[in-house]
């Protein structure tokens, strides 16, 4: 099973644009989607029975939307923010999750106050679509 | 020479902080202060936008507590209106109170404070946290974990997602429960439980193996206020302002919240955003008082629920007035844990909570409104003042933490005199600190209205103002 997580503020404009890839996806059978507004702790319970977890999220810095594995950093006291890095590290060594974990990056340009994406975002969001689904087989 | 050491910024809260201890000529701690050094404004930008957009737009003041501010802002639109909400839309906000609360303080407990607890206040810091935690506990750590998504996940059924649910609206709520999603929440009651009277049962020996920082991390008189029912039982959506004096005397009764400003002030001071109410009858700062877990147990006369009562009982008897030791805050957070989760399972059961109608209709009678509840961290006010045309004109948020700042900067103060010693600072002197903050939980993001996470920074200064020492971390 693969499990997509949509992260992001729909309301920082284009650090929502996780959210419209999943729209753009369409998910095939057997992926099960979660769009969310930040990552929490016990979403290291829900994943840890996926093949592969894909999350998806705005980047600040420039470049082409791609995929990278999570490489595991848990060295975040958790205060309110859990990166991805923390929450496969809390699955793997709580809930036994022994899939594999990757991270989406999509470029954003316009991290301000309001909704809707910058054009170039929604480019991204169209090429990180199809990046997925090639992904997703 | 006075020297002025600061911590900045604070470490496992929310939001970001730092704190000054000022040292004197003999190199003793003489005094210490707490500021939040975030702000965000929510009360200006609101203004000039229609009022039943409030609870959407507050609830964005946090991510940790926006059902808290959903429901203040509701019930401050449900005043403009001027409806009485129906009683299934009634038990949906209360449901969603015990829920909220049961999370945020799964999360203070098990993720920030426990750490401390479990794996001792002098651990090498890079093992005090939740890592260091599940790798000494997984067992505890994933009880923790779990506890928190009982939570959420009510919420989430609810409010159709865990954080800013568009939910809450004047006049009641938006959505419905139906069987089977009250069966789930019904489901997740029996391991809850389980889970919360096992932390109970570890706090209690935590609490007998440090009696130090029991007696010296904020111990001190207060005010302690609060939302009561008419007969004095824990209540957290609706009821009436009770305040006790540190000796446990009710020293005000049966206050109307909607009329706080009359008994509450609120100064300020240049050395923080973050806003320093008081209790006006005694003035400022003696009209100093703590809200939240501590506060709520010292002003009930009783819980309401049978496993709750019991640990009620047992908590008054650690004093003989009101329980004055802050950090006792963890204990009384874990006793209203067991109570919330005793409120989800009745409210469960209550076959009124199935039924369809979930709003009163109504247009805008009043241009004024006050809203409260009991957010985790205390008694939450939201007030606003509306034109004719439902256009916000004025609004006043008082926050929890914000209530808490004058006893939070005395908790810092009390316990820099006690644990550190500026000739030889370690850094789990300032741990010690850190940890007399956490006993609020603090919400900065909350209560100046702010955005970030929490670290902390500690600095020593001399009373020129001159930096003579700094301690950072994140």
């Amino acid at each position: 099973m693969t499990f997509l997580i949509a992260v992001g503020n729909t309301l920082r404009r284009d650090d929502g644009v996780a959210h419209r890839v999943l729209e753009l996806l369409k998910p095939p059978a057997g992926v099960v989607v979660r769009s969310c507004h930040q990552l929490t702790p016990e979403m290291a319970e829900e994943i840890a029975s996926a093949d592969t977890v894909i999350i998806i999220d705005a980047d600040v810095a420039p470049g082409e939307p791609r995929l990278e594995k999570v490489e595991e950093r848990p060295d975040n006291p958790l205060t309110h923010v859990v990166r991805p890095a923390e929450l496969v590290a809390l699955s793997r060594r709580l809930f036994s999750f022994r899939g594999e974990a990757w991270l989406c990056r999509v470029p954003g340009i316009d991290f301000g106050q309001g909704s809707g994406l910058s054009p170039a975002t929604e480019a991204n969001a169209c090429i990180t679509a199809e990046l997925l689904l090639r992904f997703l087989g | 020479m006075a020297e002025r050491i600061l911590i900045a910024p604070v470490t496992r809260i929310e939001g970001h902080a730092k704190i000054s201890i000022f040292v004197n000529d003999a190199q003793e701690v003489e005094s210490a202060m707490f500021h939040v050094t975030e702000f965000r404004g929510f009360e200006k930008f609101c203004e000039g936008r229609p009022f039943h957009e409030m609870p959407g737009l507050t609830a964005r003041t946090c991510g940790i507590c926006p059902i808290s501010h959903i429901l203040a802002s509701s019930k401050a639109c449900d005043a403009l209106l001027g409806v009485e909400i129906p009683p299934t839309a009634v038990l949906q906000r209360k449901l969603m109170n015990y829920a909220q609360i049961l999370q945020s303080h799964a999360l203070s407990f098990f993720h920030l404070s426990s750490p401390d607890f479990l794996l001792g206040f002098d651990a090498p810091i890079e093992k005090r946290n939740i890592f260091g935690l599940l790798a000494e506990d997984p067992d505890f750590a994933r009880r923790g974990i779990r506890l928190r998504k009982f939570g959420q996940r009510i919420i989430e059924l609810l409010g159709g997602k865990r954080i800013h649910p568009a939910w809450g609206t004047p006049g009641g709520v938006i959505g419905t429960v139906d069987p089977s999603e009250r069966a789930e929440i019904a489901t997740g009651v029996p391991e809850a439980l389980e889970s919360v009277k096992l932390a109970l049962g570890r706090m209690k020996t935590i609490i007998d193996s440090c009696p130090d920082e029991v007696e010296h991390i904020g111990n001190f008189p207060t005010l302690h206020l609060g939302t009561v029912t008419p007969t004095g039982e824990l209540e957290y959506y609706d009821g009436v302002i009770r305040i006790v004096d540190g000796e446990g005397n009710i020293v005000a009764d049966g206050l109307d919240p909607q009329r706080f400003h009359t008994y509450l002030g609120e100064a300020s001071e240049e050395s923080s955003y973050m806003k320093f109410p008081f209790y006006k009858p005694l003035g400022y700062p003696g009209g100093m008082y703590r809200v939240g877990p501590l506060a709520r147990l010292n002003i009930a006369r009783a819980a309401g629920t049978a496993l709750a009562d019991r640990e009620l009982r047992e908590f008054k008897h650690r004093s003989t007035g009101a329980v004055n030791q802050s950090f006792h805050y963890h204990l009384a957070r874990l006793i209203e844990m067991l109570h919330c989760v005793e409120r989800i399972e009745e409210i469960a059961s209550d076959p009124v909570l199935l039924k369809t109608r979930v709003r009163a209709v109504a247009g805008q009678n009043r241009n004024e409104g006050v809203g409260s509840s009991e957010a985790p961290r205390g008694t939450l006010f939201h007030h606003y003042e509306v034109d004719d045309n439902g256009l916000i004109r004025k609004v006043n948020l008082l926050i929890a933490t914000g209530q808490n700042n004058l006893a939070m900067n005395k908790t810092v103060e009390q316990t820099a005199i006690r644990f550190v010693n500026p000739r030889a600072l370690r850094e789990e002197m300032l741990n010690r600190v850190e940890a007399g903050i956490r006993c609020f939980d603090p919400c900065l993001s909350c209560s100046t209205h702010a955005a970030g996470q929490m670290p902390l920074m500690l600095e020593i200064r001399n009373r020129r103002g001159e930096v003579l020492g700094r301690l950072a971390r994140r």
